[in-house]
């Protein structure tokens, strides 16, 4: 029952906020439900069994049967962490926006608190339909967080975003639905659209040639998944929503959504199309590579803040995808790392970026200047998390990349190669950024503030320390994290053209 | 001829005659009471109570399913399933009336009168095994609309769309019957279930026979509006009283896809030496998926934009319709996908004319998308209804629209009906872009003047919250 309280109990949570009658209590009982929200997400941690690969915590019960859906909710080490992550980042986006979200407050919260639901039952969904129904429905409330708190092109942002990734998200409907009357064929007349059964199918493979259904529907899936990472070309919806949507959308949006696609990658795309992906691997491998570098020129000449950390997304998403495709232990699990972590630095810098929005309403590189001076605090807290995004050793960033690169070169030396550019590039833009922002001589917009107003007031510090914490946590004692994980990356890697996941019994037994 | 029929042939029929005898009770009152128009809540009440009990009566039908009248009706799951359909869009329909300015005026009770017989049209239709029934259940069905449109008080569109209608709808009759005669001709029966056994034989090989086929299928496509037979359906829409077009967009279109459903079931549509007809099917349902959603985005008129959404909604039944006709007697799941999609989308067009009927002052009144300007802040609940329906036509989950269409794809891949089903995911993307613009005028754009809902009209308003639950709820709940 887990689970299923977790991806539900948001959308009571979302009632209580709309039945609230005054608007000052929105954001503290806001704030109160998704800690309550949180701790009782850390529970999974009590039942949770490491060094299993099997599905765990499972819930299933049929749903529409003559399509042989149901609802089947399960968790495994791929999951488990973006689970918590996005649990533990709803928190501090609600505390992130106590200033930065000033009218309809709740209809914010309650936005925030369906997307909850959805992000949830995305990453927890065993069942390809009602996994693709969490994954279309994250679409509505993101939607409405752009287009309602959004700057001056939301709306051109939000529609952009919501059209784009409904296009491909449609063509993975056609292949899933493919995939359930396939398993109807090969496994005695009843359709099912469990992931688990889908994991059993033969799905035909003739290399060299396009029109082969194996690599029909493993485009499908990709091309819905990597406009979701996004992936170069796929990645220009990015940048207008970025920077159009408020501090908490940005945040979700470049912590939790797009790991939605990296996720798909890893649950269906790998272990469902192991031929086509791996025939068509050098594709996305070069698209990849081009992305970090791309993303990472880009960002060099943005002049705006918030830009800049979007184009740095595409950058480091790249990153993600090319350790996902080196089809290795250390690129697998690099990958999975640097989702958490890139959703950690980015979601900080996004928060950094706001905070320092809200007060001086500038995010152009050159209105600033000095900033250390004025603001210590802040300077050092986005100087960690720079840190963290340039992947300085004893920071998170540090041990995914690492990772990542170990898996690249492994797999392929060039690549590796184009990789290790992306890294000094991504120093280059952030630390050129951090300079211009931080140092040299008070700017002059920045001196008709006085400095107590810039710097970080204690609702900031708190928001931020969590946050400082795991960067260091997760640099310098990564097991702590990847113990969980491991058993689930090393099955998919091995497995990969074999792989079947089976439903782990509490009493020892693993049955299917 | 000797007409004889038994005591269960008048229960068939017996809903028929439940729906004609009360639709002539506020006629004959107002008769006796000096052609003075009685008080409409009650001229209502009492249509709705037929409707009920017609409902009642198509409830008792789960145990006789069969052909009836000397092979004229038959029932089956179909013909109760699209009965309880016509009921439900008929009693809808109704209370959106009394509430509507168009239509509730000195004639309410003629208007009454005829939407009853038009609803038992629409029965005959779905019912009918003899294609020469069905075409006098569509006459029946067409001739209380004409009159129905041009009821309106609405003084200028509405006369020019009941033309209109008639006009093109006639010519549409006429190329539906001449084709009947050419299949009656050359099969020697309008009956369908022997249509069954003939027509494969006859099709493909008898070219008379095809262009029969042929000219019954175009007759159709003008009833349903497939492009491009559909220029009519987006000045009719909007000359017509909301309530009726309501009724025209949901009943109308139901039922004509009913009986396209039942001649593609007669095997007219595919042999096995031909693919002709399907091709120029499919070809239909691309244009039409496309050339709807496209023609629809330039719309500012809400109704309009709407029309031609009700297009487009036609192709992806069309999806389905020719999985059926492809799948032959092993169609169960694409028939069930037709019949599933065209009952959410009456349900949630239904819901979105019955806001735009809530929003009209006056006869006159035309509802744009810029008039939802500030609607969030003024009608919060009327903005989320309206949301909701667009998001449901727009098919994304978890709405009951998004169900709708995980049917008829899953029918069409079933019949490997690739590119179709490619089509429809491009054009559902496509229609999502004017599917999202009242959503962002609503909420998004700055705030200012524009319609308000008429805050008395209170069964509306019910009605309306009532679809917005089941479009939202009811996909995930059956």
């Amino acid at each position: 029952m887990l689970l299923s309280a977790l991806i539900f109990l948001p959308l009571l949570y979302a009632a209580v906020i709309g039945a609230l009658p005054r608007t000052e209590w929105i954001r503290p009982t806001a704030l109160a439900l998704s800690l309550v929200h949180l701790i009782l997400g850390l529970g999974i941690f009590l039942q949770f069994e490491k060094g299993v690969a099997a599905l765990q915590l499972v819930e299933k019960t049929p749903w529409l049967e003559q399509f042989g859906v149901h609802y089947f909710v399960g968790i495994d080490g791929i999951s488990l962490w973006l689970v918590v992550m996005t649990l533990a980042l709803t928190p501090l986006v609600i505390l992130g926006s106590w200033t930065s979200i000033e009218n309809r407050t709740k209809t914010f919260h309650v936005s925030l608190f369906a997307l909850l639901t959805t992000m949830l039952g995305s990453f927890l969904a065993m069942d390809a339909i009602l996994f693709y129904i969490f994954f279309e429905a994250s679409l509505i409330p993101m939607y409405f967080m752009i287009g309602i708190w959004g700057g001056p092109r939301r709306i051109y942002a939000t529609v952009k975003f919501f059209v784009y990734t409904m296009l491909g998200s449609l063509l993975m409907l056609a292949a899933i639905i493919a995939l359930m009357l396939m398993t109807a064929h090969q496994m005695g007349g009843q359709m099912s659209a469990s992931l688990l059964d889908f994991y059993q199918l033969q799905i035909p493979f003739v290399a060299g040639e396009w029109l082969t259904t194996q690599t029909l529907l493993m485009f499908a899936f990709a091309i819905a998944f990597a406009i979701k990472v996004p992936m170069f070309p796929f990645h220009t919806w990015l940048p207008d929503a970025h920077v159009e949507a408020p501090t908490p959308g940005s945040v979700i949006l470049a912590a939790v959504m797009l790991k939605m696609g990296s996720y798909g990658f890893m649950r269906m795309a790998f272990p469902l199309f192991p031929d086509a992906i791996e025939y068509w691997a050098w594709l996305f491998v070069f698209i990849s590579a081009f992305g970090i570098v791309y993303g990472a020129l880009v960002a060099m000449v943005q002049p705006d803040i918030k830009k800049l950390v979007a184009y740095s997304s595409v950058s480091h998403m790249g990153y993600i995808m090319l350790g996902l495709f080196a089809f290795n232990i250390f690129g697998m699990t690099g990958g999975l790392y640097q989702m958490l972590n890139h959703g950690i630095s980015t979601g900080a810098l996004f928060l950094l970026v706001g905070m320092i929005y809200e007060r001086t309403h500038s995010r152009q590189i050159s209105d600033y200047g000095g900033l250390a001076q004025a603001a210590p605090w802040f300077s050092i807290v986005f100087l960690i998390v720079t840190m963290s995004s340039i992947a300085v050793p004893l920071t998170n960033g540090f041990v995914g990349e690492f990772l990542i690169l170990l898996g690249a070169f492994s797999a392929s030396k060039i690549y590796g190669a184009i990789a290790v550019t992306g890294v000094i590039l991504g120093a280059a833009y952030m630390l050129w950024m951090v300079k211009r922002v931080f140092f040299g001589p008070l700017s002059p917009m920045l001196s008709k503030y006085s400095p107590e107003k810039l710097d970080m007031n204690w609702r900031e510090k708190v928001l931020m320390a969590p946050l400082v914490v795991l960067i260091f946590w997760m640099g310098i004692l990564p097991n702590h994290f990847l113990d969980w994980s491991r058993e689930s990356l090393e099955h998919l890697v091995n497995n990969r053209y074999t792989y079947e996941l089976s439903i782990h019994e509490k009493d020892g037994h693993d049955g299917r | 001829m000797d007409v004889k029929f038994s005591l269960l042939d008048l229960w068939v029929v017996s809903p028929l005659i439940a729906l004609f005898l009360f639709s002539i009770i506020p006629l004959t009152v107002k008769v006796f009471n000096e052609n003075r128009e009685g008080n409409p809540f009650v001229t209502m009440s009492i249509g709705l109570l037929g409707v009920i009990l017609a409902t009642g009566l198509i409830g008792t039908y789960k145990d006789i399913s069969g052909i009836y009248f000397q092979d004229a009706l038959v029932i089956d799951g179909a013909s109760v399933w699209l009965g309880f359909l016509i009921m439900g869009v008929t009693a809808v329909t109704l209370i959106f009336s009394r509430e509507n300015m168009a239509t509730r005026n000195r004639h309410f009770s003629e208007f009454v009168f005829l939407l009853l017989n038009a609803a038992i049209g629409m029965l005959v239709v779905v019912w009918s095994n003899d294609l020469i029934i069905a075409f006098i259940g569509i006459e029946m069905m067409s001739l209380c609309l004409y009159v129905l449109i041009a009821l309106s008080s609405e003084e200028r569109l509405s006369k020019e769309s009941a033309f209109k209608y008639f006009v093109l709808s006639s010519f549409a009759s006429a190329v539906l019957l001449y084709g009947l005669a050419f299949i009656y001709g050359l099969a020697g029966t309008t009956y369908l279930h022997e249509l069954v056994n003939r027509a494969p034989d006859l099709m493909g090989h008898n070219l008379l026979f095809t262009l029969g086929v042929v000219l019954a299928a175009v007759g159709l496509a003008f009833k349903v509006a497939l492009v491009p037979f559909h220029a009519w359906a987006a000045d009719v829409y909007q000359g017509a009283p909301t309530p009726i077009t309501a009724f025209m967009a949901t009943g109308v279109k139901a039922v004509s896809f009913a009986l396209f459903l039942r001649v593609v079931l007669a095997e007219v549509m595919v042999s096995p030496e031909s693919q002709g007809l399907v091709h120029f099917l499919q070809w239909l349902a691309v244009l039409t998926m496309l050339v709807g959603n496209i023609a629809a985005i330039s719309q500012s008129h809400f109704k309009r934009m709407l029309a031609y959404s009700s297009v487009a909604h036609s192709g992806y039944v069309m999806m389905g319709l020719i999985a059926a006709g492809m799948a032959g007697p092993m169609g169960d799941l694409a028939i069930r996908s037709v019949l599933y999609y065209v009952t959410v989308y009456a349900v949630m067009t239904l819901g979105a004319f019955g806001v735009i009927s809530l929003m009209e002052k006056r006869s006159e009144s035309s509802i744009h998308i810029e008039d939802l300007r500030g609607m969030a802040q003024r009608n919060p609940w009327v903005a989320l209804f309206i949301a909701i329906f667009m998001l449901g036509l727009a098919g994304i989950p978890p709405t009951v629209g998004f169900f709708g269409k995980l049917y008829v794809f899953t029918a069409a891949l079933d019949q490997k009906l690739y590119w179709l089903v490619f089509w429809g995911v491009v054009s559902s993307a496509i229609g999502l872009y004017y599917y999202l613009r009242p959503i962002v005028v609503m909420y998004m754009e700055e705030q200012g003047e524009g319609a308000d809902a008429v805050s008395s009209r209170q069964l509306t308003s019910f009605t309306v919250a009532m679809t917005a639950l089941l479009v939202l709820f009811a996909g995930i709940l059956f």
